[in-house]
């Protein structure tokens, strides 16, 4: 088999899964609508991930269709395959680029999570309080008047501050695509900056108990006037 | 302990210890089922009247306490009950008592007839054989728990069982699959194949063995008889996380109590591994020498020395937190709830390469063999092994990105468990480099291997973004952990289990399998399997959270295609059954050598004999030399064809 010819099969075999493989990519939107800054940097990684993955899926499947489509011999052949025992330089090479790329992956992802943990100064500081099997706000200020509903304004960070009254939960709106346990006995802290309004779904995450199922809580996003207003409606 | 025994037909050894077999007396008292029954009723009465003695004596009100007597009586004393009266102490207790020491009459040894797998028996291939036939049990069992569920999953809203059934039901799933099938699977192909792989007789402790293949029915039984407790059974999931599970009904000590004796039998298991491989190694059989999956099967077994004992202790704590009112996790009482975590996944996440290594050692085998090529860079992929073992105990806390725990620590583990994927990659670019040229015979123990290399990636891959910090933080405790650990350890670890009972079916049983049912059995698998897991990738990013009962409507078309799939691939695996079934009893007399491998397992008869080998190989070579002209693994005379019966076999 003369080499170059093999070698374009093969890469034709790979750009073609690649090709099918970004089209199940693009076609279906595998992210929920974005709703907060954090979710929109998150994004940027997966992508960025998701690139790499394509590429690495391809290559492998590429390889093992190409042997076994060329190579492959009925039962009853008793020869041996050459006796190549290794290649130092494409050992050192499939060692060294995905540590490569790892580390890339793993400094774009620091850089991310440090600035979604970031709150600036003007941070609305709201606790989440967990319990079997509803949620509890409670805004800064204002511990005289918890609420079952969470509303926040637009393109303003809000920090929360989260714990829990009896066991373990996870406080997610997946639009937001930030995530964190409430823990018993300790408190946690998780920073979303809202930048679309609409109304959002607050889920457990952590298995709680019998009705973690269940639950769940609104959110929604108002701007900064409506959040104004009806904070003072709390409040009377 | 080598070939002289073998010179007296095994049927002249003396039972020392058991009456002469047939009478009453024999079938009562006999080292055998029988007595392990009445021994554990017997245990569990003792183990009561211990309780209810010291609660009386002490004051407590009530005497009575369910879930005390249970954990004592039941869990702790019935089951060393039973495995005294089926004799898995027998010789130790004669030697402790005093007694002349009987010297080994391996009347223990091999298996002349089916009965012979129902008691204490002390050779490697016998228990290896226990192992798997007792670790597909409970995969059957399993897979059933997941079909039920997954039929409640089927549309919104509850169906067919209510919350804390569907809980016990997801929790258990989890915990037969792991500590019931494929961390005990891989320990049961290793116990078949390592010694021999070795050039050894037997594992290094056949007794220690025994016993530890007997540990692991009891903690089977365990787990599924939660079912039974009052409350039902354990609801906090496989990882059992405080204070959740403390507030669990009865069944979460049964969970706490299974894990200690799983977890005993791996860490008996796993020194048994170490010390065969370090001292048993037959002449010339050098570490470069060894063939992978005795490498993996070593790396694995520093794991579980190493991490068990630490899920065993968490566990305890829990059952204490319980049952003595202690406060390890409590906050109320000055326990630190991530503790539980911290300690828990030190363990769990190294388990998840104890489930994964053997399975690489099984594929490299199967795709050298297959290939007809040496493995491509044999020295790297032992190493790569190393690699893992050692990233493997520094990465446990990217479990817990989201769980609260100390800020600094989430960028190290994310480094490191990054880093795993560099000797993942030169695995399983070997693998392919291996495949390169080569001649690929593609029957199912290879197509089973090229499967998990493929479908590995995909777990891999999706474990690099829940790798990184910030798509962990989206995606942890969602479905796309289900689809993740689904790739890793079904795509990957039960693809390397079947791949590993198709690659040595016709050594252990002397019998061939159908390969074009086992042909089928896979691509049916393949696809289905593809169909459940990978649509779950996609639910969960959307927003899915995992073990819930309910969900919402707009999930629920996927919900209803990935449960019609996990039906197809439930059935899929009755074709295995039927094929190993039916081969079993009545497949075709296999060769002593079908792939014609090197390593030292197929240079005997089919099925084995009973020490192994007539005379010890002197090995000479690496395992993998093909296509080397005149290159050996080993020098030993050949195989005698029929001069060993296959084994009679009652499936």
């Amino acid at each position: 088999m003369p080499v170059a010819k093999g070698i374009v099969q093969l890469v034709a075999i790979g750009l073609v899964i690649a090709a099918a493989l970004t089209a199940v990519a693009v076609l279906f939107k595998w992210l929920p609508t974005s709703a907060s800054e954090e979710l929109d940097r998150i994004a940027a990684i997966y992508w960025f991930v998701t690139i790499i993955s394509i590429a690495i899926f391809s290559l492998v499947s590429a390889v093992v269709v190409f042997s076994v489509w060329k190579w492959r011999v009925s039962e009853d052949d008793d020869r041996d395959g050459p006796p190549i025992h290794g290649h130092t330089g494409l050992e050192i090479l499939w060692t060294a680029v995905p540590a490569i790329l790892v580390t890339a992956i793993g400094i774009v992802s620091a850089v991310v999570l440090a600035r979604n943990a970031d709150a600036g100064s003007n941070a609305l500081e709201v606790e989440a309080i967990g319990q079997q099997f509803a949620w509890k706000f409670v805004y800064e200020g204002d511990d005289d008047n918890p609420t079952g509903e969470l509303v926040l304004p637009v393109n303003r960070s809000t920090r929360f501050t989260m714990s829990s009254v009896d066991v373990i939960h996870s406080f997610w709106v997946p639009n937001f695509g930030q995530k964190m346990d409430a823990v018993p006995g300790i408190e946690t802290e998780i920073v979303v900056t809202p930048d679309r309004m609409g109304e959002f779904e607050v889920v457990c995450t952590e298995l709680c108990g019998l009705g973690h199922a269940t639950m769940r809580a609104r959110a929604r996003v108002v701007s900064e006037a409506d959040f104004e207003a009806w904070l003072e409606e709390l409040r009377a | 302990m080598t070939a002289t025994h073998h010179d007296t037909p095994a049927e002249h050894y003396p039972r020392r210890f058991e009456p002469p077999p047939g009478t009453l007396r024999s079938t009562l008292f006999g080292p055998n089922l029988v007595r392990g029954v009445w021994m554990a009723a017997l245990f569990f009465g003792l183990g009561t009247l211990l309780v209810l003695g010291l609660r009386w004596w002490w004051g407590w009100d009530p005497v009575w306490h369910t879930e005390v007597v249970l954990a004592v009586a039941a869990m702790t004393a019935a089951p060393i009950g039973f495995l005294a009266g089926i004799g898995s102490f027998d010789y130790w207790l004669h030697y402790f008592v005093g007694r002349p020491t009987e010297p080994e009459d391996h009347s223990g040894h091999g298996a002349r007839s089916w009965k012979d797998y129902f008691r204490v028996n002390t050779d490697h291939k016998v228990i290896g054989v226990q192992y798997l036939v007792t670790t597909f049990f409970f995969f059957t069992v399993g897979g059933l728990m997941a079909m039920f569920f997954r039929a409640e999953l089927a549309k919104p809203g509850l169906q067919f069982v209510d919350s804390q059934t569907f809980n016990g039901l997801v929790s258990t799933h989890a915990t037969l699959m792991i500590f019931l099938f494929i961390i005990p699977a891989f320990a049961g192909l290793a116990n078949f194949a390592v010694p021999l792989m070795l050039g050894a007789p037997d594992m290094a402790f056949p007794r220690l063995n025994a016993l530890s293949f007997w540990l692991l029915p009891i903690a089977g039984v365990m787990f599924v008889a939660s079912f039974l407790a009052p409350g039902g059974a354990f609801g906090a999931g496989w990882t059992g996380y405080a204070p959740l599970a403390e507030g669990q009904p009865m069944g979460q000590t049964f969970f706490n109590m299974g894990v200690q004796w799983a977890g005993a039998s791996s860490i008996m298991t796993a020194l048994n591994f170490l010390v065969t491989i370090i001292t048993m190694r037959a002449p010339g059989m050098t570490f470069w020498r060894m063939p992978l999956l005795v490498w993996a099967n070593f790396t694995t077994s520093l794991l579980v020395v190493i991490a068990t004992p630490f899920i065993a202790g968490s566990q305890f704590f829990v059952m204490f937190d319980r049952i003595l009112h202690t406060d390890f996790f409590t906050p109320e009482g000055g326990g630190y709830v991530l503790g539980y975590q911290h300690i828990f996944w030190f363990y769990s996440h190294p388990a998840v390469y104890i489930m994964m290594l053997p399975g690489f050692g099984i594929v490299s085998e199967v795709i050298a063999t297959m290939s007809r090529k040496p493995i491509f860079g044999y020295r790297l992929m032992a190493l790569s092994l190393i690699g893992i073992l050692v990233l493997g105990f520094s990465v446990w806390a990217h479990h817990m990105f989201v769980a609260g725990m100390a800020d600094w620590l989430r960028v190290p583990m994310m480094i490191t468990t990054l880093l795993i994927a560099v000797p993942t990659g030169i695995k399983v670019f070997s693998w392919t480099a291996t495949l390169w040229r080569g001649r690929i015979h593609l029957n199912t123990p290879m197509l089973f291997a090229l499967g998990f290399v493929t479908m590995f990636v995909i777990g891999g891959l999706s474990g690099i973004y829940l790798g990184s910090v910030p798509i962990d933080i989206h995606a942890s405790d969602t479905y796309f952990i289900v689809a993740h650990i689904h790739y890793v350890l079904f795509g990957g670890s039960v693809f390397t289990i079947f791949a590993g009972v198709y690659y040595w079916f016709p050594k252990m049983t002397g019998r061939m399998y159908d390969e074009r049912l086992g042909k089928i059995h896979f691509w049916l698998t393949f696809v289905t399997f593809n169909a459940t897991f990978f649509p779950m990738h996609y639910v969960g990013l959307r927003g899915m959270p995992r073990r819930v009962f309910d969900y919402k409507e707009a999930f629920g078309d996927l919900n209803f295609f990935i449960t019609i799939a996990s039906f197809g691939l439930g059935a899929s695996f009755i074709l295995f059954v039927y094929n190993i079934v039916t081969s079993w009893t009545r497949g075709p007399i296999a060769e002593s050598n079908p792939w014609r491998a090197q390593t030292l397992e197929w240079q005997v008869t089919s099925p084995p004999p009973i020490f192994n080998f007539d005379e010890i190989p002197q090995v000479v070579a690496g395992p993998y030399e093909y296509g080397v002209p005149g290159a050996r693994h080993a020098v030993m005379s050949p195989a005698k064809e029929g001069v060993q019966e296959p084994e009679e076999v009652h499936a």
